[in-house]
Order: C-alpha cells, then sequence, then structure tokens
C-alpha cells in the first residue's frame, strides 16, 4: 500500500477526497433516514442530498487533482507540530476547566500560558501568573459589572 | 414637513455639552469593549446597554447610540488588525484590511473602513428618515421566491472569495453548507446531521464558525510556522492616514456600498452579510487594480464595510416600522428602544414622531463623535500588533473562547469552537479559503428555507420562481453573472483564433 | 446570531433584575436556583427573570439565580434539570407548552410528567389573523375556505411543530378536513411571519397576540379570532369558544421543582411561589409585560399537564410530527 499511495504525486488531495466521500455517504445516509415528510414541496431532505451530490462531485475532483503532478508544489515547508501541540494543550486545558467545573478564570489561564509557550515564551510560570490576573480582571470586568454569565469554579465563587 | 421640524429639535438636544459628553464616553467605551476579538458589536451593545440606564433618558439614549457605534467601528478594528471578524459581517472587511495590516498599511485601512462607515451611515440615516415608510411596504412585498432569486445571486459572488482554486473555494463552501444543514429545519421540525446530540439540534452558530475558523485557525496557523518564519509586528510603513491615491480609490466604494447595503437591510431577512459579499464581488469587478485583490486592495475594505454600515441603518426601517428585528446588532437595538419606551411597530411614526426623530438625531451625533475620536485614534490601535507575539494571540484565544462560552455556556459548543480551529489551520495549510465556509452556513439555510417555502405556497410548482417578476429578474441576473465569464473568455478566446 | 438576538434582550432584562435584586431585604431563607431551558431573551427567560425579581422583592425567598440553558426546544434543559434537581429543595424550572411539544416532536426521552409542577403562572392568547383586504372576513369563512381547499389555504406561523402550528391544525381539523394535509409555512418567529401576512403571500397567519397587536390595532392585520377561552379585557378580539368553534389552546408557562421532592421542602416551594404570584408586584409584571394571568395552583396544574400532554401529542401525530 505505502508504496502505492507514494506514487500518487499530491498525497493531500487524496486525503481530503476520501474525507469528502466519506461525509458524502453520512449525509447521504442521514438523509435517507429522515422520517417527516413536507406535504406539499420539498423534504428537508432534499438539502442533503443535494450537499450530498456536491460532496460526490468535489471528491472526484480532488481525485483527479491528486493524479496531477503539475499542481503547485508549494507545500514543501513544514509545520512545528511542537508549537501547534502547546497549542491543542492550552485548549484541552480550557475545555477540561470548564467541563470538570473549574470555572473561567482556571481555563483561561492555561489557555493564555500554554498559548504563550507555543509561540517560544520559556517563562511558564510568569505567564500563568500573567494569565490570572488577566482572567480575574475579565471575570471582574465582564461578570460582576456587566453581568456576563461566565462558568462558575471554586476560584470564581470567591468573588 | 413635520418630521424635519422634529429632527431639527433632535439636534438641538443632542448637542449640549452634557449629551455631547456621553456620545463621547459612549463611542469610547464601545470602541474598547468592541475591539476585543470574538466580540462583536452586537455583544458589545447588548453588555454596555445597561451602563446607559443610569443615566436621564435623553442622555441614556445617545450614549446608546455611542456605544453601538463604538462597538461596530471596534468590531471591524480587530477584523482588520488580527484577522479574528467577531461577526460574519466583517468577515468580508477582514479579507482584504487584514491582508492590508500585514503589508504595514493597516492605518488606511482602518481609516477607510472608519470614514466609509461614516458616510454610509450619513446617508443611510438619511434614506431612513426620507424613505421609512415607502421602503417598508415594498420590503413586506418580498416573497419567498424573491429572497431565493436574492440568494442565488448572493451564492454566485462568493466566487470572488475564491482565491486560486474553484475546486478548493468551492470545497469550502459545500462545508459550510454542510454544517448549515445541522439542527431542527425549521419548516418541518426534522432533525438533520445531528446524530443523537441534542445540543446540536438548534445547529450551528455562525459566530462559532467564524471565531473558530479565524482567530483559533489562525492562531494555530502561525504558531506554526514560527520556528521557519518567525512573523515580526509589521512596522507601519508610511502614513498612519489614507494618501491621495486612497481616497481616490475609496470614496466611489463607499457611495457604491450605501447604495447596496441600505435596501437588503430594509428587507424583512436581509441582513448584513449578504450586502458585504456583494459589495466586495462589485469592486473587485470594477477595481482597476483588481490584481491587488487577494493581497490587500483597499476598495476591498471601503465597500464592504459602508455596506455594513448602510445596512445597519437599513434594519432600522423593518425594526421601527415593524418592530421586527433582522440582525443580531438590530435585537439588541430593539432591547435598547423598549427601554426608552419606544415601542416600535407601525404606529411609531405616528405616534411618537419626537421619539424617533430624537433617536435619528442621536445616532448622527454619534456617528460624528465616531469619527472625530478614532480617527486620531487609529495610530493607537495600529500599536495593538507591537504586543509580543505569545501574548497577542493568548490574548486573543482567551477572549475568542470567552465570547463562545458567554454566549452559550455548554461544553459541546466550546468543542466545536476547537474543532473549528483545527479545520482553520488544515484549511490554511493546504490552501483552502476560509471565508466561503462562512459564506456558506450563513446562506444554505436561508436559501434552502426559501426555496421550499415557494415549493410550498405554489403546492411544487417550480415555475412560481419565474412567475413573479421581481425573482424571475434576480434569477436571470445570477444566471448571467454565472455564465457570462465563461461566454467572455470564450469570445476573446474565439477572436484570438481569427486574428 | 440567535444568541446574540438572546443578548439583548438579556441585557435590558439583566438591568432591571439587577437594580431589584439590589433592594431585597428581609428575605426568608431559600436560596433558590432557576433554570430557564431558553436562551436569554424568550418567553421562558423572561418568565425565569421575572419571577426571580418578584421572589426577592417580595422576601418570599433570600436569593435567586436564573440559569440559561438554551437548546433544542427546551429539552436540553429540561434533562439536565431532571438530572441535577432530583429531590432538591432548592431548584426550580419555567417551561411551558413550547416543551411539551418539543419532548414529543424532537423524541426526547424526558417531558414534563417527570418533574414536579409548583404553579402555572401565565397563559397568553394566540390570534388568528389575515390580510387586510382579504375577502376572508370571519372565521367562519377560514372555516370555508379551509373546506373547499385546504392544500391552497397558506397559514403562516412560527416554527413547526409549536404552538401556532398547533392551532393551525386545530382550526384545519375543526373545519373538517385533513390536519396531515394542512398547508402550514413555518418561519422563525413573529416577525418574519408577519412580514409574509402584510406581503400577502399567505391566507391565514397565527402568532401570539402580543407580537402582532401593533398591526391589529392600526389596521394593517384583520384579526379574526383569539384562542383564549374567555374574551380577555382589552383585546378586542373574540374568542374561538364564542364564535362556535370548541377550540382553546393557551400558550401557557409555569414553574417546576425537581422530580421526588416531597413532603416539607415541597411545601416551602410551594408557599413561595403562592406568596409570589398572589403579590401586588407580581400583577404589576402580568401588566407591564402584557402577560395574561393563568394562575392554577400545583394540583390542578399536574392534572392540566398530564392532560396537555396527551393533547399535544394527538395533534402532532395528525400532522405527522409524532408517531
Amino acid at each position: 500500500m505505502t508504496i502505492k499511495i507514494s506514487r500518487i504525486p499530491n498525497r493531500p488531495a487524496a486525503v481530503v477526497a476520501v474525507i469528502l466521500f466519506a461525509v458524502a455517504t453520512i449525509t447521504y445516509w442521514d438523509a435517507s433516514q429522515m422520517t417527516v415528510q413536507a406535504t406539499y414541496g420539498m423534504s428537508a431532505s432534499a438539502a442533503s442530498y443535494f450537499v450530498a451530490l456536491l460532496f460526490a462531485v468535489l471528491a472526484l475532483g480532488h481525485i483527479v487533482s491528486a493524479f496531477r503532478p503539475d499542481e503547485d508544489e508549494s507545500e514543501a515547508e513544514g509545520a512545528d507540530w511542537k508549537a501547534v501541540g502547546w497549542i491543542a494543550l492550552a485548549l484541552a486545558g480550557l475545555i477540561a476547566a470548564i467541563w470538570f467545573g473549574g470555572g473561567f478564570i482556571l481555563g483561561s489561564t492555561l489557555l493564555f500560558a500554554f498559548t504563550a509557550r507555543a509561540f517560544g515564551r520559556k517563562a511558564l510560570l510568569k505567564d500563568i501568573c500573567l494569565g490570572a490576573v488577566m482572567s480575574v480582571l475579565i471575570f471582574l470586568l465582564f461578570n460582576k459589572l456587566l453581568t456576563l454569565a461566565l462558568p462558575l469554579g471554586p476560584l470564581e465563587r470567591l468573588f | 414637513m413635520d418630521s424635519l421640524l422634529y429632527l431639527f429639535h433632535g439636534f438641538s438636544t443632542a448637542i449640549e455639552p452634557a449629551n455631547l459628553i456621553y456620545a463621547a464616553v459612549g463611542v469610547i467605551i464601545g470602541t474598547a469593549v468592541g475591539v476585543l476579538p470574538g466580540i462583536g458589536p452586537a455583544l458589545t451593545v447588548a453588555l454596555l446597554l445597561p451602563v446607559t440606564f443610569k443615566l436621564d433618558p435623553g442622555g441614556s439614549i445617545i450614549m446608546f447610540a455611542g456605544i453601538y457605534y463604538g462597538g461596530m467601528y471596534g468590531g471591524s478594528t480587530t477584523a482588520i488588525l488580527l484577522n479574528t471578524p467577531g461577526e460574519s459581517a466583517s468577515v468580508v472587511t477582514a479579507l482584504e484590511g487584514n491582508k492590508m495590516a500585514r503589508s504595514g498599511r493597516g492605518g488606511p485601512a482602518l481609516a477607510t473602513a472608519a470614514i466609509g462607515s461614516f458616510v454610509a451611515a450619513l446617508i443611510a440615516t438619511i434614506g431612513l428618515a426620507l424613505l421609512a415608510p415607502i421602503l417598508v411596504k415594498i420590503a413586506v412585498r418580498f416573497g419567498p421566491w424573491d429572497y431565493f432569486g436574492l440568494m442565488l445571486i448572493a451564492f454566485v459572488t462568493v466566487s470572488a472569495t475564491f482565491g486560486s482554486s474553484p475546486l478548493r473555494g468551492l470545497t469550502s463552501l459545500a462545508f459550510g453548507l454542510w454544517l448549515g444543514l445541522m439542527g431542527i429545519d425549521q419548516l418541518t421540525g426534522q432533525a438533520r446531521l445531528t446524530f443523537g446530540v441534542p445540543e446540536l439540534l438548534d445547529g450551528v452558530e455562525v459566530t462559532t464558525l467564524a471565531v473558530g475558523l479565524f482567530a483559533i485557525g489562525e492562531a494555530l496557523f502561525v504558531a506554526s510556522r514560527h520556528l521557519y518564519k518567525p512573523e515580526k509586528p509589521i512596522p507601519v510603513k508610511g502614513s498612519v492616514w489614507m494618501t491621495k491615491e486612497d481616497w481616490g480609490r475609496s470614496w466611489k466604494p463607499w457611495l457604491r456600498g450605501t447604495i447596496i447595503g441600505f435596501p437588503i437591510g430594509a428587507l424583512p431577512a436581509g441582513g448584513a452579510e449578504i450586502p458585504t459579499f456583494l459589495s466586495y464581488n462589485i469592486e473587485r469587478k470594477l477595481s482597476r487594480k483588481p490584481e491587488e485583490f487577494g493581497t490587500g486592495a483597499i476598495e476591498g475594505v471601503a465597500g464592504p464595510e459602508a455596506a455594513n454600515n448602510a445596512s445597519a441603518a437599513g434594519t432600522l426601517v423593518p425594526l421601527l416600522t415593524l418592530g421586527l428585528p433582522t440582525s443580531a446588532t438590530a435585537a439588541v437595538m430593539l432591547a435598547g428602544f423598549q427601554q426608552y419606551n419606544i415601542q416600535p411597530g407601525p404606529l411609531l411614526f405616528v405616534q411618537h414622531a419626537d421619539l424617533v426623530w430624537g433617536l435619528v438625531a442621536s445616532l448622527f451625533i454619534a456617528n460624528v463623535m465616531l469619527l472625530v475620536l478614532n480617527l486620531p485614534l487609529v495610530g493607537l490601535w495600529v500599536r495593538l500588533l507591537a504586543i509580543p507575539l505569545p501574548w497577542l494571540y493568548a490574548g486573543i484565544l482567551v477572549f475568542a473562547s470567552m465570547g463562545t462560552v458567554a454566549a452559550n455556556p455548554s461544553v459541546v459548543e466550546l468543542l466545536l469552537l476547537v474543532a473549528f480551529g483545527a479545520v482553520g489551520f488544515l484549511m490554511r495549510k493546504f490552501d483552502y479559503p476560509i471565508a466561503p465556509a462562512v459564506v456558506g452556513l450563513i446562506l444554505g439555510p436561508l436559501a434552502d428555507s426559501a426555496l421550499r417555502r415557494s415549493l410550498q405556497m405554489s403546492l411544487g410548482d417550480p415555475m412560481i420562481l419565474l412567475q413573479h417578476p421581481s425573482s424571475a429578474v434576480m434569477i436571470a441576473v445570477a444566471v448571467i453573472a454565472l455564465v457570462a465569464p465563461f461566454v467572455f473568455r470564450g469570445l476573446s478566446r474565439f477572436q484570438q483564433d481569427e486574428d | 446570531m440567535r444568541s446574540f438576538f438572546k443578548y439583548g434582550l438579556m441585557a435590558a432584562l439583566v438591568g432591571t433584575t439587577f437594580v431589584a435584586g439590589a433592594v431585597s431585604a428581609n428575605a426568608q431563607q431559600l436560596e433558590l436556583t432557576i433554570t430557564a431551558p431558553a436562551g436569554a431573551g424568550g418567553g421562558w427567560d423572561a418568565a425565569s427573570r421575572s419571577l426571580q425579581e418578584v421572589m426577592m422583592a417580595t422576601g418570599a425567598a433570600k436569593s435567586v439565580q436564573v440559569v440559561n440553558v438554551p437548546g433544542a426546544g427546551g429539552t436540553v434543559g429540561l434533562a439536565q434539570f431532571i438530572g441535577s434537581a432530583k429531590g432538591s429543595p432548592n431548584q426550580l424550572l419555567v417551561a411551558g407548552i413550547t416543551l411539551v411539544g418539543a419532548s414529543i416532536s424532537n423524541k426526547s426521552p424526558v417531558d414534563l410528567t417527570r418533574v414536579t409542577p409548583l404553579a402555572r403562572l401565565t397563559g397568553d392568547p394566540l390570534v388568528i389573523v389575515v390580510p387586510k383586504d382579504s375577502p376572508i372576513k370571519t372565521i367562519a369563512d377560514l372555516q370555508a375556505t379551509i373546506k373547499k381547499d385546504v392544500a391552497k389555504t397558506i397559514w403562516v406561523g412560527g416554527s413547526a411543530g409549536g404552538a401556532d402550528h398547533i392551532l393551525a391544525a386545530l382550526v384545519t381539523k375543526a373545519a373538517g378536513a385533513d390536519p396531515s394535509k394542512i398547508n402550514y409555512v413555518a418561519y422563525s418567529g413573529g416577525g418574519e411571519s408577519l412580514a409574509a401576512m402584510l406581503g400577502g403571500q399567505a391566507t391565514a397567519g397565527v402568532s401570539g397576540y402580543g407580537e402582532w397587536e401593533g398591526q391589529i390595532k392600526s389596521g394593517d392585520l384583520r384579526a379574526l379570532a383569539i384562542s383564549y377561552p374567555e374574551p380577555i379585557p382589552g383585546i378586542d378580539t373574540k374568542p374561538l369558544k364564542a364564535q362556535g368553534l370548541d377550540i382553546e389552546l393557551v400558550n401557557w408557562r409555569g414553574v417546576f421543582a425537581g422530580p421526588d421532592v416531597q413532603g416539607k421542602d415541597l411545601d416551602a416551594l410551594k408557599a413561595a411561589v403562592e406568596k409570589t404570584v398572589k403579590s401586588k408586584e407580581w400583577q404589576a409584571v402580568l401588566k407591564a409585560r402584557g402577560w395574561t394571568d393563568y394562575y392554577a395552583p400545583s394540583d390542578e396544574f399536574k392534572a392540566f399537564i398530564g392532560s396537555e400532554t396527551d393533547r399535544v401529542r394527538g395533534i402532532l401525530t395528525s400532522i405527522g410530527l409524532a408517531k
């Protein structure tokens, strides 16, 4: 298999084609499961079938472009996956904090500090402090002064 | 001409020194909150509305008008400088505006947005004063078939945002359309693509998609390239002010944007997004330097920003005459009006003419105040880009996620936001345009329900779309706009062959 | 955009509750949380926040917090409430007829019979209108039109399966036509369907009376009937029942406690709600918001929920939205 795949000149396009086919199938399947029919005119499934068809056509288009070698080769540059990983961690921290009731301040502090780390800052502890101060200020401004409902955790209840 | 008398009276109240101060304070705090990434004008106004309660009614309504314009302007500032539009109507502004900012021309971009907004709001407010009662009669005649025609035109013009590859552009659009399917279908109550998750039954929020794709996707993308191509904060090249050439290239787009924005904004289901797409497309077609589009053309900022603001004034037409809020910001305005005992509806212009014209005068004054205060501050806003990158992007992410969590405190919404961020990153990495996805999500459901309502009213006969002259014309325009480029290309090739 | 819509109205409401909250004095010990299973700005949110305001102003509770849990016609909030408020002495839920319909058409595993009804609070009439230059002058004319051609009688109103749709189906059925053949064009709310009515694209329209009151009073729409059982002071339009049609449909809202709340806890909550609803502050809120008083105490409300659930299920089944 691997040899075969490496022979495809534009691999990303091939991957996208597979994803598009998958989405088209899911959409088609979802539409076929719909039970409520419109009494007059078109049902809700019509748009789903249309989008599924569109996806299928686009998938074919991507397959064609995957086998066309002269597609622009600008994607030579790599990506700093470590930095992306840090941001992923930052976002995961935010979600976890809110999911498990840690509250807005904790979540935002983690988000801030880890994102700063992703951009090459090494002073993690300092950034945590900075993020915490900023989050507290935002929380006080928006939640207390402007009565915006932000997720509450143990820290927020102190105020 | 009683209305002019009322307007005059409104002005004389609004220019009292105390009221001018309220207007200034409103503009400043409106801009300050509106400028935070991920917080669009509607949320800004909603958050700051209670601040005005403490004043007397006259001062309160003037400060409210100031906050409204400040919030609008603050929203486009983040779109231009940080590529993080806080609402769907500034997505188009971000396209060219951010490119300008990246090449050191953030100052002129902000200036043309501010002046364009001012010009558009000025003209549109006059339009509102003179035309509202007539316009609304035409607007309610707009049937589902007409909306479908309008959507078709909008879809065709989306291609202007596709960039180099139609295949990738269409894929991005299809992604938006697909997301638009999610949720309970309004017409039949059938759930589409919800996979049994109850939180998905209400569909995907446009703001969540826009903030995810733009703000979070952008942060991931910039971080991924940080090692290889560290992005230095761009020094502002030349003047932060508009040059003579900028003025020359801006004034026509401002006027055209106004002409497009105001009537569409006045439609009961028109909204602010469609005029910005249309304006962007028209400016690209008419520009003397079309090659600059995609790399930072000032027309692409001037036109859509004017269209956005003109349509915002346009939404006041159905709002004041029908009590019908047609956009996010209009919904917030409605809440504001009710606070001042302005009960929008057909009787408002008759029963409370003084209030209406007082409001119009306040909007005028606030609009002027915005220009007076913010043009000198353009230099300051551009400095935002001087914040060290780690902190700048960390701050953007904090505010962007806060805006989302505040709008809907659910983990599912947050997961969606992050998922869209990941998709936005991949789309950037593999050179898929972002804007069409947002457009698809906005237009898809509108077009779907407009078409199906038409067919329901005609008992399934598709000819209804062509029987009404207005929709027939719009569909023809869309078809011509789609086909014409191919025909012209064919013709020119044919001529070349003859040579 | 939807969430921003909520925000606008919320901000206005928050402003008023904020002030009310500050002046609440000599309160009792109850510290309540009210779940509004909708975003800020809608009817349930407004009812929750009014309840909060009056409970604190009258001293029926020491502190009250409103939590918005939007989603899927209220079923998301209801499911969450059933989980978190089981046996809880200090949690309330505000809900109404839309949630009854949504639980059925969304095939939600939970419905309102799972929570403990405390009191029915308000009930607003729906109104049936025709365009001002329509040949239809009375509800009898409309019935005749439906009977002649049910497909060509185009109704407009709020979302599919909602109260507007249900009323249109009831009228169609009463006219002797098949309700599953009703041509009901759903819009997202009273605003967009209003434009369709004014533009003359529909035969008849249904909405909450308050939403279209301006157009009815200005003569842009002709009101044929309201769905309330009796005439309402200040509304000239006659009820369907007074015009020979045995139909009533009230857009009611009520307040609930969690599942399995019993004994002293339940009595305390009932007493707090009763004190609130019988106060003059509550009457003032009803008047300011244009709501119609539709109070019923716990036991009566409980029976009402049962009958209403059956009735709504029956209608939704007849129009093909439920099995």
